[in-house]
């Protein structure tokens, strides 16, 4: 081989090589990025904090019986240990993304974006907190693991109450490198539920953290000023409280009406909420009933017991649903995380167990009237409902019986409620069993779901049943 | 053509003719084989010259020769070509030798063809028309039964519908990566995925792409399995190869073939259903409840509503029609020495036994065989295929009719205003489904192949291929949206009306440059070194829109949609390899072959991505080299060692965030994805081990190949499904061995012959042993797939170490230990149930919720016995296959309890004492009613024992499903060529096909061989509401021109 064979061979080689690299080097993903758009991420974690919301209702409000399936012994509904994996997976995605958020935020020294995902994280995760009690906290989110342990239940109380604490801290910081844009009029909004207000977020934050205080009742810890406290820090008549109004493409509760209308039956109203509603328990009719209820063809509401299932076809309007142009569930409807109302009821009940029936009976009085001005009751009406001896009790009168029922009326398919319900014993009045309960007292819990029985088994700490109480409810 | 040459080779090691000059004379003669029947178009050549003839039908040839001492070299396809020195006589019967008998050739890595005795590793062939004789519509399942070590499950009876292969095996720990062999059709490397894109996709029994085939075409299929005889096809073949050979034309005479058939199929086995009790609940009779059948009897129904039919459908049956197929095929070849042709056009069409279903595939086929010269050869070939079909969502059809009540007549769907007809708003038929709800496929495939060969000198062969597999997939799925009209009850599924439309494209081009260098160093001594690159490059594409909300409730276009969507994914897959293959023989008795291939991958980090692997196989045919007695006509030993690399999928190497769209305010929004990439991934790797044992007998009436085998695969790089608490629902990691041992054993026998009667028969075993060696550190289990059961039954399978892959784990009875050692792994069936004494379900046995192992999918052996018998021109062929040792987790059977369906219900209204012992350990004596609502002793059962503890207990529902099956019989008849004579039809067969016609298991549900996951899925311990098997009847007629 001459000289210039070897070289021209030589450069061959070479040139192949270098080439050959380049032709392997198409493993980048041109699908995808590997960091997100902060304002993105943002955006998407407040619209599915309140799609979460919805998706926990989903569950809570059979319990709560503002809602009944439309078949006979539906599992929810007769209290059967259901396999809640996509809200757990919902939930558990949401707070993923807000982790993350809260790294960007603070390596960019955004404290602003930081408080807002710290707010947010909790409330999901309270909202974990609320159906199964412990949970992996600590160990999650990071992908440092593929099975997270779980921490107890009043540590993630606990660190609910923390990443409140921290959240309000951080909002109330200035000099945020980065601020959340704020749009005007009906520009796209990057924050859903507060459009970049710092203040609304800090109202909210209290108001959350009020929620968890209050929530101590049964417990020793409950600490009647600490709540008020918050409660004050909170919304004021005139704040704007945390809900979002856009929405894919409607929103949620209307969707279950759609559907319905559309003979895919969904979103039934429990007669224990009918009746509430419209006289039948109380003797009086409540004029926020026609305002989240469908009429029959009867001309009038109906409920469905829990369990018992639907009494014709299912097609007739032989009872009530969620309406479809309802205050919760038109398309557009505001879809609550935290509201004003409830605010002004924990007022109400931490009041009244600090003895201050005077701040009680306002607030109690307040959370009625608040709510059914925002539902666009006339005042006529409100009047009327609210004048009525039987809620106009009178301070001395006043019981947590009262307060619990109505904060029932005014916080339609919150979940809330569920723990309400847990702290009093289901105090309401005329609430039974569903029909074909498989359990002999009421619902407490959720069994943990099989995404995390069958991924992180060994784990996943033994529940007995879903009559099992976690540790507030004690 | 290849044959040929490598056959010149050999035969020069003979001693060469002296040559002399002659005169001219014609020398006639007839080719026979071993039998005395002639053998047909032969070709004979005057050895060292151009000259030759080709025999005719009858085998009878002339030709003339000039040369004394002339020789003359007959070959022909299927035969060892011989020699025949010429002497002093002018005509000469040649009986020649069949391959099978001889020196058999399979086709081997790379498309070469080598002799079997040859290889050091174990290789089996099928011909095509033993393929065809069964007239099955997926070449795969034409496999079936007919080579060891290799599983082939069809996923169901579905026209079209996916069938898995497994070689020796799964050898990919992840739950989610094919295991399925590498197809190469004439040296292009195949697409046989069975893509699902979505939930959707997955449970509509779409196509693996090699069914796109045409059996008919088909010559040959090579199966190979070991990892020396994959070496070379890389990584690419570490789960096995299959090599399909197509038909090709011969030389001398334009042949026109043509195929047809038709069959009728029908399910070949329905659950055992209950037919005593009607619709209803808690025994109440309720012609509109949702329960189908926990009402009372149907005689006491009749007695409330006289409209009620005299008895109730089953269940099941009246959901299901037969079905049928039709296939007709032409084949036309033809051309001389140097340009040959072969073309062929066929068509299928299948309907299913689910109303609705169905599948048509149209293929088109050229292939050119043409040289220039002595130097040059150029094979190009075009493989056009259009397929695809209705495809239904058995999964969800088997759902619906069972909670469709069989006091209602299935097949009464559809009222006269085209709109959903049910009993119950809620209660949807499943036909209706089937009818409104429909997902098409349609496929575009071309696969084309351009090769050209280069034999400056004798020693040199320079062969360059370059094919491309592409094909386009479009599928749409639709339904409308309810009418509106008054009294509607529209079908659930179908939701407002919504359209989705997903365009798949996938491009696979394959370019290999390989040059073959041959010497003969003495007589004795011969080397073939082959050096080579590879090439392929993979690009796939997908369009995903979807719309939702029509607004004209039956006009199913996206324009007419309210809610639109669209997505898109890409990918880039690219691979650069390089090869060499080494053998050395000696005395035609020894064989040795070294290979080496390096691979470079874009799909693993620099530093990682370039992986080394060799092998190294013997052959020693020791019948060549020891005097054995006479009796022992061949035996052979071979050994091989192999190591494989093996990269992943693209984009693995990294975490990455997802986008979508807010529809109301356009606004992009973001979400960290669900996958954890790592981006220090390394590659794979198999290690296989072989040894083996070939032999024949009492001349060659008799045959085994014994094989034995051990293949360990570390760092498998695996998709883990974890907790979504994690972070990610899902981790790529490298994590975990596996190891697979199995043996392999194959007999060939023909116990008679005579000169009218022959009897073969051919029998293969092969049984596999793997086992989970380790996992990842910190990983304790990896989880396969989950099926759904009631009641906490659902059942998982999962990769644990120290077990075996597929064991099934799930809620137990729970049983009295006593004083015995509880494992909390097994379930000791030997110890009594517990009773329990307090609660709701005192009386009943209670359940164990500690997951334990329950069974496992992957069989203990398979096997197939195949027997031939031929008599004049009547042949008999039958196929009997099993597979023996594996449970299956049966959810229809879990539904049938939990909905009363399922025969054994029929005891609900007895009052029995469980056998069993109480907690304390006494025996239990309490009497207890199993029906629902108020027993006969004023308790309250509430659902009764079926609904609240039966179905709650997966080992219910975890079944034997081992099978013994007349996989195929067919009856074929030659017609007499007499009656052909002046006619321009050269002959004729009329063959009677019966597939899957009987089936011996103890699986209660649909046949135990179909799978509730897709063709492409390792989760194969999931069965229940599949698309049920069927039986096939087929009659074919083939005329040959």
């Amino acid at each position: 081989m001459n000289k210039l064979t070897r070289n021209i061979l030589l450069m061959v080689l070479l040139v192949s090589i270098v080439s050959c690299k380049k032709y392997l080097d198409v493993n980048t993903n041109p699908n995808s990025p590997t960091t997100p758009a902060i304002n993105g991420l943002l955006t998407r974690i407040t619209q599915n904090a309140a799609l979460n919301v919805y998706r926990v209702s989903n569950i809570t409000s059979y319990y709560t019986q503002y809602l009944a399936s439309p078949n006979a012994s539906s599992p929810t509904d007769v209290y059967e240990p259901i396999d809640a994996s996509s809200a757990w997976t919902s939930l558990y995605d949401n707070m993923t993304d807000a982790y993350d958020l809260e790294k960007i935020a603070a390596s960019q020294g955004a404290t602003q974006y930081q408080g807002v995902a710290k707010i947010l994280l909790a409330m999901d995760l309270h909202l974990v907190h609320n159906l199964w009690g412990s949970a992996p906290y600590t160990e999650a989110f990071s992908g440092n693991t593929l099975t997270p342990a779980y921490d107890g239940e009043e540590s993630i109380y606990q660190t609910c109450v923390k990443l409140l604490t921290d959240g309000i801290e951080l909002l109330k910081k200035t000099g945020s490198t980065r601020t959340i844009p704020v749009a005007s009029g009906s520009a796209v909004r990057v924050d859903l539920i507060h459009n970049g207000s710092t203040d609304g977020w800090i109202r909210t934050g209290y108001a959350l953290r009020a929620r968890l205080l209050n929530q101590l009742s049964k417990t020793p810890q409950y600490n009647a000023a600490n709540v008020l406290a918050d409660v004050d820090a909170s919304y004021q008549p005139s704040s704007k409280d945390a809900f979002i109004t856009v929405f894919n493409v409607r929103n949620p509760w209307n969707q279950a009406a759609v559907n319905n209308a559309g003979l895919l039956l969904d979103g039934w109203l429990s007669s224990y909420y009918v009746d509430a509603m419209d006289g039948s328990t109380f003797g009086f009719a409540d004029p926020r009933l026609p305002l989240t209820a469908s009429l029959t063809r009867f001309n009038d509401y109906r409920g469905t017991r829990n369990g018992a299932g639907r009494v014709g076809s299912g097609t007739q309007k032989d009872e009530s649903y969620i309406s479809l142009t309802g205050y919760y569930s038109s398309t557009s409807s505001p879809l609550y995380i935290i509201s004003y109302e409830e605010v002004k009821f924990i007022e109400a009940e931490a009041a009244f167990r600090a003895n201050n029936k005077t701040r009680a009976y306002a607030a109690y009085l307040e959370g009625i009237r608040a709510n059914m001005n925002k539902m666009g009751v006339a005042a006529v009406d409100r009047d009327a409902y609210v004048n009525n001896p039987a809620i106009s009790v009178g301070e001395a009168n006043l019981t947590l019986q009262h307060i619990f029922q109505e904060k029932y009326k005014a916080l339609f398919l919150m979940p809330v409620t569920w723990d309400d319900a847990r702290r009093s014993n289901y105090i309401y009045q005329g609430f039974q069993l569903p029909l074909n309960a498989v359990e002999n007292t009421y619902i407490r819990r959720l069994v943990f779901p099989s995404v995390e029985t069958s991924r992180n088994g060994k784990n996943v700490p033994p529940v007995p049943d879903v009559t099992d109480k976690l540790w507030w409810d004690k | 053509m290849r044959k040929t040459l490598n056959f010149s080779w050999i035969v020069l090691l003979l001693i060469l003719p002296m040559f002399s000059i002659g005169q001219d004379r014609t020398i006639t003669g007839k080719v026979t084989d071993e039998r005395g029947n002639p053998v047909a178009l032969a070709s004979v050549i005057i050895k060292g010259t151009k000259n030759g003839v080709t025999a005719d039908d009858n085998g009878r040839f002339s030709i003339s020769v000039s040369a004394r001492n002339a020789v003359l070299q007959i070959s022909a396809a299927g035969y060892g070509t011989k020699e025949v020195p010429i002497g002093n006589a002018n005509n000469y019967d040649v009986q020649l030798v069949s391959n099978a008998n001889l020196s058999e050739v399979v086709v081997t890595a790379l498309g070469i063809s080598r002799q079997k005795r040859t290889l050091g590793y174990s290789a089996q062939d099928i011909k095509g028309e033993d393929l065809a004789n069964t007239r099955q519509t997926n070449i795969v399942n034409a496999l079936r039964g007919k080579v060891a070590g290799v599983q082939i499950n069809s996923g169901g009876g579905a026209p079209g519908q996916g069938t898995r292969i497994v070689i020796r095996g799964i050898k990919s720990l992840d739950p989610t990566k094919d295991n399925q062999p590498l197809f190469v059709i004439d040296g292009v490397v195949m697409d046989n995925s069975t893509t699902t894109v979505n939930s959707q996709g997955s449970l509509r029994g779409l196509s693996n792409r090699a069914a796109d085939i045409n059996p008919d075409d088909i010559e040959t299929i090579s199966v190979l399995r070991g990892g020396a005889a994959t070496a070379l096809y890389g990584l690419a073949g570490a789960n096995g190869v299959v090599v399909i050979t197509t038909k090709s034309a011969k030389a001398g005479k334009m042949r026109v073939g043509f195929t047809t058939s038709y069959g009728i199929d029908q399910v070949n086995k329905f659950p055992d259903v209950q037919m005593m009790f009607t619709q209803g609940n808690n025994g109440v009779y309720n012609p509109a409840e949702f329960f189908p059948v926990w009402g009372p009897t149907v005689a006491e129904a009749k007695a409330i509503d006289p409209t009620h039919p005299d008895q109730i459908f089953h269940h099941y049956k009246r959901g299901y029609q037969n079905g049928n197929q039709f296939r007709t095929s032409i084949n036309l070849s033809g051309g001389n020495e140097n340009a040959l042709i072969t073309s062929s056009l066929a068509y299928f069409k299948q309907d299913g036994v689910i109303p609705n279903s169905d599948y048509k595939n149209i293929s088109a086929r050229l292939n050119a065989q043409l040289k220039f010269g002595s130097k040059f050869k150029f094979n190009p070939s075009f493989y056009y295929v259009s397929s695809g079909g209705r495809r239904v969502n058995a999964d969800r059809y088997n759902e619906s009719l069972t909670y469709w009540s069989p006091r209602w007549d299935v097949k009464d769907y559809i009222r006269p205003d085209g709109t959903h007809k049910t009993y119950l708003q809620g209660n949807n038929n499943p036909i209706f489904g089937t009818y409104s709800n429909q997902f098409k496929d349609d496929v575009n495939r071309l696969i084309s192949n351009l090769a050209l060969t280069y034999s400056p000198v004798e020693w040199l062969d320079v062969n360059y291929r370059l094919g491309m597999d592409y094909y386009a997939d479009f599928r749409r799925h639709a339904a409308p949206g309810p009418k509106g009209l008054v009294g509607e009850t529209p079908h659930e599924d179908n939701g407002l009306g919504f359209v989705n439309e997903d365009r798949l494209s996938n491009r696979i081009i394959n370019s290999n440059l390989m040059a073959t260098f041959k010497k003969d160093w003495t007589s004795k001594f011969g080397t073939v070194l082959r050096v080579g690159n590879e090439l392929r490059d993979i690009k796939y594409s997908r369009l995903s829109s979807t719309g939702s909300e029509l607004d004209i409730p039956d006009l199913l276009t996206l324009n007419n949609a309210k809610i639109r969507g669209t997505t898109e994914y890409r990918e880039l897959y690219r691979i650069v390899s390089a090869y060499g293959d080494l053998s050395l023989s000696w005395d035609n008795f020894l064989f040795l072959n070294i290979t080496g291939r390096n691979d470079w991958t874009s799909t693993l980090p620099d530093g990682n991505n370039s992986f080394f692997y060799p092998s190294v196989s013997l052959s020693y045919v020791f019948t060549d080299h020891l005097k054995l007695p006479s009796w022992i006509s061949f035996g052979k030993l071979r050994g091989s060692y192999a190591e494989i690399g093996k990269d992943t999928r693209p984009y693995e190497t990294n975490t990455y965030y997802n986008s979508s769209v807010i529809t109301s305010t356009s606004q992009v929004i973001w979400t960290r994805g669900d996958t954890k990439g790592d981006p220090g991934l390394k590659p794979e790797r198999t290690y296989t081990v072989e040894a083996g044992l070939e032999a024949k007998f009492f001349r060659n009436r008799l045959g085994i190949d014994f094989t034995w085998y051990k293949l360990n695969s570390k760092d498998q790089i695996i998709n883990v499904s974890a907790s979504p608490t994690s972070g990610f629902t899902s981790f790529i990691l490298n994590a975990g061995e596996l190891q697979n041992k199995g043996i392999e054993v194959v007999l060939n026998g023909t116990p008679v012959e005579t000169n009218h009667f022959k009897w073969d028969v051919s029998l293969n075993f092969s049984r596999n042993r793997n086992k989970v060696i380790a996992l990842r550190e910190g990983l304790a289990e990896i989880i396969v797939g989950t099926h759904f059961g009631y009641a906490g039954s659902t059942a998982s399978m999962k990769y644990v170490p120290g077990y075996p892959v597929g064991n099934i784990y799930g809620t137990s009875y729970l049983r009295y230990y006593g004083a015995k050692p509880d494992d909390k792994i097994n379930v000791d069936k030997s110890l009594p149930y517990v009773i329990a004494v307090t609660g709701t379900n005192r009386g009943f046995p209670m359940r164990d919720a500690t997951q334990r192992i329950l069974g496992n999918s992957q069989p203990d052996w398979i096997g197939g016995i195949t027997n031939t018998l031929t008599y004049k021109n009547v042949t008999l062929s039958f196929l009997f296959e099993t597979q023996q040792g594996m449970q299956k987790y049966n959810q229809l059977g879990n539904f049938m309890s939990a909905f009363g369906i399922a025969k054994y219900t029929e005891n609900r209204r007895e009052t029995i004492v469980f056998p069993g012992v109480l907690p304390d350990g006494t025996p239990n004596t309490q009497a207890v009613w199993l029906g629902q609502g108020t027993g006969p002793d004023g308790r309250n059962y509430t659902a009764g024992y079926y609904r609240n503890v039966y179905r709650g207990i997966t080992e219910n529902f975890v079944e034997d499903a081992s099978w013994v099956r007349l996989r195929s019989l067919s009856l074929g008849y030659d017609l007499p060529k007499n009656i052909f004579k002046g006619s321009f039809i050269q002959s004729a067969n009329v063959t009677f096909t019966g597939n899957n016609l009987l089936l011996w298991t103890d699986y209660s549900g649909f046949d135990p061989e179909t799978s509730s996951f897709s063709a492409g899925s390792n989760v194969d311990a999931f069965a229940g509401f599949t698309y049920p098997a069927v039986r096939s009847f087929l009659v074919t007629l083939s005329v040959n021109f």
